[in-house]
């Protein structure tokens, strides 16, 4: 069975891609966005010294945003809520969501941390009000009270909510929603060029053995194969 | 520093740290009640119960001037930027999303004061003060503006020229809030501000242009002049930057976006008319049903004001699949009652024209989740279901198969005639209006399961809305049925009440309590003894009511009433010859003329009608009653209308004039 797919060899491939031209400044705003997006303030700001790159949103506001994420992954709860009303108090008043999950947070470290007793009066005053209005709300209140009941929370089934994941799942909400107050986009572009690339790459295999990346992180060329 | 802990104070104690001499006291206090009511509706209510926001209103305006230039970088000047700010954050958190909390911040009389604020040196403070205004402006009880003050006008120009997002989105706010009539519409537009809304539409932030797209939508609102205006000589640009922004990355925007052409399309029969359009906003619309928060509750109320009314577009909703996707929202299941609502009454709107769409919801199976919709714990939601309901019961196909005359249906509706919420009421009594007019033998399942007595009740009530819907629906319910269904309903409603309802105050309850009688004196010459029951109150009440008709509406349905009457033997055709001309006495003319001389052909072909059953050649008491007839002029008014335009008319006539050169009448 012969295939119907052209084949392009290793040294064509690089021929093509040696005549696309590909600006530094392009790429070094890309890093810029990056950098910003994820709130790495030192580095951007030796990045913009280095390289001359502007930023497209003022450093300023990043730190402000850096402190509020920077508390939520430490577990300091009531720090991070008190910064972003500083920032912005209408974020966590017009996103129930997202204050709902903050305070979510708060009662998983009190749990964490053995205080049972306010944990369960926490939950009371703050959550139950907040769950009589959504039946999810109240859904994710029982599964957070019920980790109180397990001795063993690492084998117990809602085990995960105790997890540093979920702190920084919660951070990275709270980025996102700083982010977007601030009218700035809360994803970098970077990610969407890779996913671009493996769509291209995905297309391209139905027609061409070519040289692909497999490997997103070191993005070597590897020889093509029938 | 330590994880949370929650050793907090008690809000009384908060309250009375605000009153403290020392600034920083106060700032700490100030920042602590603002964190604990953000987000918190339970909170802002209680601490508004102790008085809070007078509290808090007053620290603001005792601080009013204490920030006098931006240049002081002292401890004392901190804490007054400080207290303002914080004053300032926590009025605008009671506001936010909490009618109660607005109008708590109104009655402490801090309106005035944020005003004032808004020119104050610092930034952060003209910031947190924009903002609060800008959460009491999204509130309905936000003072009116008056735009046509020239000083006012200056005002909102300034406010929108600022920098600052929160400033320039005050002005769009305080416009989406109090611009309603086409006089304030102009006079905004004469100012100008429509160019500047569309440059934050095309340079400004997110919330810029989320604020303008609402604030221009506001200001096209049935506007047809304004919006030529402004698309004006460079048709379609201007309107292409709003078309653009449907497709934007943001839900909200693409919502708001699509609201504002549609608003456009609605008032101006010139814009936004080609298919391509058309086709966009439903996808656009049908997509953000899709969004879990806020933007996809309202999606559908915008879809709704998209395609009422207008088969056109409910076709085209309906070819990309709009039913199906609406549906598999409902099934889905815990939706928020706004969202439910909302999708509901699209579901409604897509019934409401074409049978098509109607059959969908039989193939989809979806009774059974409509039921559950009417006993909802939420009026609104109650009340979208039955309107969904009426509308969908307008499938005469299906009526005939008997399809809704179940009780899956029938006993949560009944169970809405007592409902506390008279909206709900009236659409309960909607949706049964259609339904029992069943053409099948079933409609006594719906007397088993107590409805036919509620609606008598009802037709009792003290609002003449939910009066006259009950008796449209005993109308549609005896409508051609069987004599013992007939004979049950008016032993239930009695000769005396029906004949009161007759007389009610209301021309609407009127009607159809008229509309009733000739139901139920219509087919069967038994039935017509009704109208006779206690001394003819019935016939009486008909009588006096025809003699002062109020309405056209009322006078058909009094006539064709009386034409079934006439339809029975001599003493019944005698009784209503009586009755036209017992009332002759008091006026130079009878109703009779009056009716056969309207513009309205229904009301001549309803007395016409009337006329030819009085003299039909098959009873013996013709002659005697068309000699009556005739001395009284109404045999020649009707020659006179031997070629009326409307056909019914036209026939009937010739109808009375043959039955009457039958007696030999020239």
């Amino acid at each position: 069975m012969a295939s119907s797919k052209k084949l392009i060899s290793r040294e064509e491939w690089e021929k093509r891609l040696n005549n696309v031209k590909i600006r530094k400044e392009d790429m070094n705003k890309l890093v810029m966005n990056f950098l910003v997006t994820e709130g790495n303030v030192e580095a951007a700001k030796k990045f913009r010294m280095e390289s001359g790159t502007h930023p497209d949103i003022d450093l300023a506001t990043i730190t402000d945003r850096m402190a509020v994420k920077k508390a939520a992954q430490c577990g300091n709860v009531k720090d991070a809520i008190e910064k972003i009303n500083d920032l912005n108090p209408e974020i966590l008043d017009t996103n129930p969501q997202l204050f709902f999950q903050l305070q979510q947070q708060r009662l998983i470290e009190l749990i964490r941390n053995g205080k049972v007793e306010a944990a369960l009066e926490f939950a009371q005053e703050e959550l139950a009000p907040r769950a009589e209005e959504n039946q999810s709300f109240l859904e994710e209140l029982e599964r957070t009270i019920s980790l109180v009941a397990f001795e063993d929370t690492s084998n117990c089934p809602v085990g995960e909510l105790l997890d540093i994941s979920q702190r920084l799942k919660t951070a990275s909400e709270v980025n996102a929603a700083v982010l977007t107050s601030q009218s700035n986009e809360k994803d970098p572009k970077l990610p969407s060029l890779l996913k671009m690339l493996i769509w291209a790459q995905n297309k391209l295999d139905k027609k061409a053995a070519y040289p692909c990346i497999n490997d997103l992180s070191n993005a070597r060329l590897e020889d093509p194969t029938f | 520093m330590p994880s949370a802990t929650v050793n907090k104070p008690r809000p009384s104690e908060l309250l009375s740290r605000l009153t403290s001499a020392e600034p920083e006291v106060k700032v700490r206090a100030l920042r602590e009640v603002k964190n604990q009511i953000i987000g918190n509706r339970t909170k802002k209510l209680s601490f508004l119960k102790l008085g809070a926001v007078p509290a808090v209103a007053g620290i603001l305006a005792d601080s009013i001037d204490d920030v006098t230039d931006n240049n002081n970088c002292n401890n004392d000047s901190n804490n007054a930027i400080n207290i303002l700010v914080q004053s300032a954050a926590a009025l605008g958190s009671f506001a936010c999303g909490f009618d109660a909390g607005v109008q708590a911040v109104l009655d402490a009389g801090a309106f005035p004061n944020l005003l004032r604020l808004l020119a104050n040196p610092n930034e952060k403070v003209v910031d947190a003060v924009a903002r609060a205004l800008r959460m009491i402006y999204q509130s309905k009880l936000a003072p009116k503006y008056d735009f046509l003050q020239q000083k006012n006008m200056e005002f909102l120009i300034s406010l929108l020229n600022s920098e600052k997002e929160n400033v320039s989105g005050l002005g769009a706010s305080i416009i989406t809030r109090s611009c309603e009539t086409n006089l304030e519409q102009k006079a905004l537009f004469d100012a100008g501000i429509l160019r500047k809304l569309n440059s934050l539409l095309e340079g400004g932030s997110l919330s810029q242009r989320d604020a303008s797209l609402e604030s221009l939508a506001t200001i096209f609102r049935n506007n047809p002049e304004v919006i030529s205006k402004f698309a004006g000589p460079e048709i379609g640009r201007p309107l292409s930057s709003i078309i653009d922004l449907a497709k934007d990355r943001y839900p909200r925007t693409r919502l708001l976006a699509c609201m504002c052409l549609i608003v456009i399309r609605n008032a101006s029969p010139h814009f936004l008319q080609d298919i391509g359009i058309k086709t966009k906003l439903i996808h656009i619309l049908l997509e953000l049903l899709d969004d879990p928060g806020q933007v996809g509750d309202e999606a559908p109320f915008a879809f709704s004001s998209l395609i009422a009314q207008k088969e056109d577009l409910q076709k085209l909703a309906l070819e990309a699949n709009a039913i199906d996707k609406l549906h598999h929202h409902i099934k889905k299941g815990s939706l928020h009652p706004r969202r439910y609502e909302g999708i509901l009454l699209a579901l409604a709107d897509m019934y409401s024209k074409l049978e098509s769409c109607r059959s969908k919801f039989l193939s989809l199976q979806v009774l059974n989740l409509l039921a559950d919709a009417l006993t909802d714990y939420n009026a609104g939601v109650r009340a979208a279901a039955c309107i969904c309901l009426k509308s969908v019961t307008r499938s005469i196909k299906n009526l005939s198969a008997g399809y809704f005359m179940n009780e899956t249906i029938v006993i949560p509706l009944v169970q809405l005639f007592l409902d506390p919420s008279t909206s709900v009421q009236v659409a309960a009594l909607g949706a049964t209006s259609n339904i029992v007019v069943d053409f099948t033998t079933r409609k006594s399942i719906f007397v088993q399961c107590g409805g036919m007595k509620q609606l008598v009740q009802l037709a009792k009530s003290m609002e003449s809305s939910v009066r006259s819907n009950a008796l449209w629906a005993l109308k549609n319910f005896v409508f051609q049925a069987d004599n013992r269904l007939k004979e049950g309903v008016f032993s239930e409603l009695t000769a005396s009440l029906l004949s009161s309802l007759i007389r009610d105050p209301e021309p609407s309850v009127q009607e159809q309590a008229l509309a009733l009688v000739r139901n139920l004196v219509d087919g069967c010459i038994n039935l017509i003894e009704f109208v006779f029951a206690e001394d003819g109150l019935i016939l009486g009440a008909i009588g006096r009511q025809l003699q002062c008709a109020s309405t056209a509406e009322i006078g058909i349905q009094g006539m064709y009433a009386l034409c079934n009457v006439a339809s029975g033997n001599e003493f019944h055709k005698e009784a209503v010859m009586q009755l036209l001309f017992t009332q002759m006495g008091d006026k130079n003319q009878s109703f009779v003329i009056k009716f056969l001389q309207s513009n309205d052909s229904r009301l001549c072909t309803a007395t016409v009608w009337t006329i030819v059953n009085l003299t039909c050649p098959s009873s013996p008491g013709a002659p005697g009653r068309l000699e009556k007839l005739r001395n009284a002029g109404i045999v020649s008014q009707i020659k006179n209308m031997v070629n009326d335009p409307c056909v019914d008319v036209k026939l009937r006539v010739r109808t009375v004039l043959g039955q009457s050169m039958a007696f030999g009448d020239n």
